[in-house]
Parts: structure tokens; C-alpha cells; sequence
């Protein structure tokens, strides 16, 4: 399916001389929106693409929320221009868990362990922690703390995002029975 | 503002060419400045499509870091670390994995933060930064590539496209060690010191400080103090009494110039410390 989304209503055709069209892959589909030179990724998701799962807390790649996959990897959406989402391919929290809203496994940890209070934090936690387990499938706490180091939570005490990230690379395989 | 993607090279040094134009890396710090009003170009040249700027290249006797290679790439990198233990630690302690995917190499040189992790070990292991401009080519020692703060040897128009390091002899170690006050943070200082150890004795050695100067420092005086020595533990505890006495620290936020001083010389005698046990383990 090909998303055509843009702000104010005006169709792409009569872009505005200083934006231009960006097309990339998001959570599986193909998109197109329009992006000024100076929008972050970010904006875009949020704002054209209304998918307000990633949220912005510090607007300077230092606390997490913010994060996405770009390619299999976690980057900050507060600090990439939204430019360089050309021909990538990128997955927000909306991309996670099944077409009825099951949750994947990495999101059932978070729910089974506590990983959660507020929310506002975790859409950027589960991500940074799925590309963590992307390359290190069967992380140690150790290494789990270490990969979110950079995701900060001002409720929790982290210890049950940790439990949460260690069960989900610990566990049975997706799909299977856990907790 | 324009916003151009070259994908050569040669493409890449024609829009750099043009006044007003910055080139765009990584953008974990360009990006804000931008934001803040800090920085106003005309024009951003992003890297992220020139294949020619990507990635690690093992050569028979050097390996090249292409600039726009990102601090993920260097921790994950099979034989890096393994040649140049130095610069995979301070890969590792770099920002948070989310910058480290978006940081380069070049970006956090070009930057020329005065406390950027990666100087240090570069300027010990001896790397070499390659610039082009749509005229000429040149090769620089990083060590002589920092000015000041936020200030290279960069012309007007020139783009450092890698960095080059001579592959390691059987010899030959590194350290890094950086001083922090929590995990995810800008160094309070950093050392890094690549030696060749010859029968126990130092037969060749760089030590650099970060975060202690205008521009990464290198410690000359400790060079010629440990230089033909064994690295043993009343040469360590000179080496620590002195090497606060070579840095310009200022105080500021992060810590007093005083506690810098103390911190080098810690650093120092312990980066000595590790390259050398990295000899008989």
C-alpha cells in the first residue's frame, strides 16, 4: 500500500519550493511525505504520517524517546533529518506486533515485567531494545544496560525494563508460550 | 536552505565547494546547532549516499576508516579491535548506542571538540587524515589537523574524506581510558598512548590527552620520560605525578582545572599500565 501524506491538506503536486518529496519504506510499506530541509525525521512521523507513538522529550538525541529503527538500527528521529529517511527503510512502535494489535514478544516482556508506568519512555525503550537484540539475540543484563544507556525512564528504576529486555532474549521463541 | 545528496565523491566536493555550504555527517551535533541558531548554512551537503566515504578497509599494511563509518561500525568491526585496542574502547564509551549509530568518524573530527573521544587514540596510534578538495588531494597527521575548538586544518572547500592508520606490529599496544561522571557522557579527560614494547622496554610510545586543551595534547614530556624504560611502578607513579603539569585544562561545569590535572596523571599511569600488561597476558 502507498501512503501519499502530507501537512496543510495540499497535495504533493503543488509542493511549496522548499520542500520536497521524501519516499521511504515505513513499518513495511511504502510512503511518501513532503519535508522541508530543515524537518527532523521526527516531525514527519508525528506530524504528516500522525504516528504519534515516538515521542519527543529532550529534542537533542539525549534521552531515547524519540527512537526508531533506520535500516535495523536505533537512531534518535529528534536529530536525523528527515531528508535522509530517503529510500531507507524505517520502523516505528506502530510497526511492532501483529495486523490485530497483538503484541510482539519484546512489547509482551515489557508488559509482563512492569516496563512500564507512564508510557512516555517506552516506544523509544522497546525499539532501542529490539535493534540491541537484532545483533545480540541473547544479551546479558550487563549488555542490555550498556545498549540502553542512552533511553532514560523517570519513573522505574529501570530494573524492570532490564528484566523485560532479558526475558524477551531468553525466552521461548516468538510466538511461544512465555511467562 | 538547500539540502543536497550527492552520491560520488566528486559530486559531494563540487556542492562543498560552494559558499555558504556545510557538510552534513552523522548530524548529532550539526543538527542542533542548526536548531538553536548556532549555525545558519546556505546549503547542507549530507555524506550519507557517497559509497566512496563508507565504511573500514583492511589493506595489506594500513586500514582505512572512510569518514562517513560510524562509531556502531567500529565497535562491531571483527578485526578492529583486535589491532587497535585504543580505538575500540573509545568507540565503546562513545555517547549512547543511539549516537553511535549516527556518529562518524569524520564528523567527530571535523567537529574538533576539544573533548572528542576519538582524537586521543587516532593521534597515539599515529593515523593520518586524508583531504580532498575538487582541486587536490593531501594527507595530514591528525596530530597537526586540530587548531583550536571547532577549528581544523580544513580549506575552505576541502572535505576529510578518511583516516588512515598503519596496521599494528607484533609489538606494538594501546589504551584508552576515559574519566566520566555517569555512563553516557562527554569525558572530563581522556588519555590514549600506543607504545611498542621491545624486551620489556618502551621503544616507542605517543601518549594524548583529551578535554585537558584547546586541541587533544600531545604528553611529550611523559613520551621522554618513559621512552627506553621498562614501565615499572615507581616509573608509573612519575608518570603520575607529572603528567598534570603538560595539560591546559580550564575549570567548568564538568570539573575544576586542578581535578583535571590530578585526572591525567591518573589516567595516564594506568593507560601505560594496561598497554603494557597487554604484552605478558
Amino acid at each position: 500500500m502507498s501512503a501519499c501524506a502530507q501537512g496543510g491538506g495540499a497535495p504533493v503536486s503543488h509542493a511549496p519550493a522548499d520542500k520536497v518529496r521524501v519516499a521511504f519504506t515505513l513499518n513495511g510499506a511504502p510512503v511518501e511525505v513532503l519535508a522541508a530541509a530543515t524537518d527532523r525525521l521526527i516531525d514527519v512521523l508525528r506530524g504528516a504520517l500522525g504516528l504519534v507513538g515516538t515521542r519527543e522529550g529532550c529534542g537533542a538525541g539525549e534521552c531515547g524517546s524519540c527512537t526508531v529503527e533506520v535500516d535495523g538500527r536505533a537512531v534518535p528521529s529528534c536529530i536525523l533529518p528527515a531528508r535522509e529517511a530517503e529510500g531507507r527503510s524505517i520502523t516505528t512502535i506502530e510497526g511492532l506486533g501483529g495486523p490485530g494489535g497483538e503484541l510482539d514478544r519484546l512489547q509482551r516482556a515489557f508488559v509482563e515485567h512492569g516496563g512500564v508506568q507512564c508510557g512516555f519512555c517506552t516506544p523509544g525503550m522497546v525499539m532501542a531494545a529490539r535493534s540491541l537484540l537484532r545483533r545480540n539475540p541473547h544479551p546479558s543484563p550487563a549488555e542490555i544496560r550498556t545498549a540502553l544507556a542512552g533511553n532514560l525512564c523517570r519513573c522505574t528504576g529501570y530494573v524492570q525494563i532490564v528484566a523485560a529486555v532479558d526475558a524477551a532474549g531468553h525466552g521461548a521463541d516468538d510466538g511461544g508460550a512465555h511467562g | 536552505m538547500q539540502y543536497h545528496r550527492p552520491t560520488t565523491l566528486a559530486e559531494a566536493l563540487r556542492l562543498v565547494a560552494e559558499p555558504g555550504a556545510r557538510v552534513l555527517a552523522g548530524g548529532t551535533d550539526l543538527v542542533l546547532r542548526m536548531r538553536d541558531g548556532r549555525e545558519r548554512p546556505d546549503a547542507l551537503v549530507s555524506l550519507g549516499r557517497v559509497a566512496e566515504l563508507a565504511g573500514v578497509t583492511l589493506g595489506a599494511g594500513s586500514v582505512r576508516l572512510g569518514a562517513r563509518t560510524t562509531l556502531a561500525e567500529l565497535v562491531e568491526h571483527e578485526e578492529l579491535g583486535r589491532l587497535f585496542p585504543a580505538l575500540l574502547e573509545a568507540a565503546r564509551v562513545f555517547g549512547s548506542m543511539l549516537v553511535r549509530n549516527l556518529a562518524t568518524v569524520g564528523g567527530n573530527l571535523c567537529n574538533a571538540s576539544p573533548c572528542s573521544d576519538l582524537a586521543p587514540p587516532l593521534i597515539a596510534l599515529g593515523a593520518r587524515v586524508e583531504l580532498a578538495s575538487r582541486e587536490a588531494r593531501r594527507e595530514l597527521p591528525l596530530g597537526d589537523f586540530f587548531v583550536g575548538p571547532r577549528e581544523t586544518r580544513l580549506a575552505p572547500g576541502e572535505l576529510l574524506t578518511a583516516v588512515v592508520l598503519d596496521r599494528p606490529g607484533p609489538r606494538d599496544r594501546s589504551a584508552f581510558l576515559k574519566h566520566t561522571r555517569v555512563t553516557v557522557d562527554l569525558a572530563l579527560v581522556n588519555v590514549a598512548v600506543a607504545l611498542e614494547l621491545d624486551r620489556g622496554k618502551v621503544a616507542r610510545v605517543r601518549a594524548v590527552a583529551g578535554a585537558v586543551g584547546p586541541t587533544p595534547l600531545r604528553l611529550l614530556g611523559i613520551e621522554a620520560l618513559v621512552a627506553g624504560q621498562a614501565l615499572g611502578p615507581e616509573l608509573l607513579a612519575e608518570v603520575g605525578r607529572r603528567a598534570g603539569d603538560e595539560v591546559k585544562p580550564i575549570s567548568d561545569v564538568r570539573a575544576s582545572a586542578e581535578y583535571r590535572r590530578m585526572l591525567t596523571g591518573v589516567l595516564c599511569k594506568r593507560a601505560l599500565a594496561t598497554a603494557a600488561a597487554a604484552e605478558v597476558s
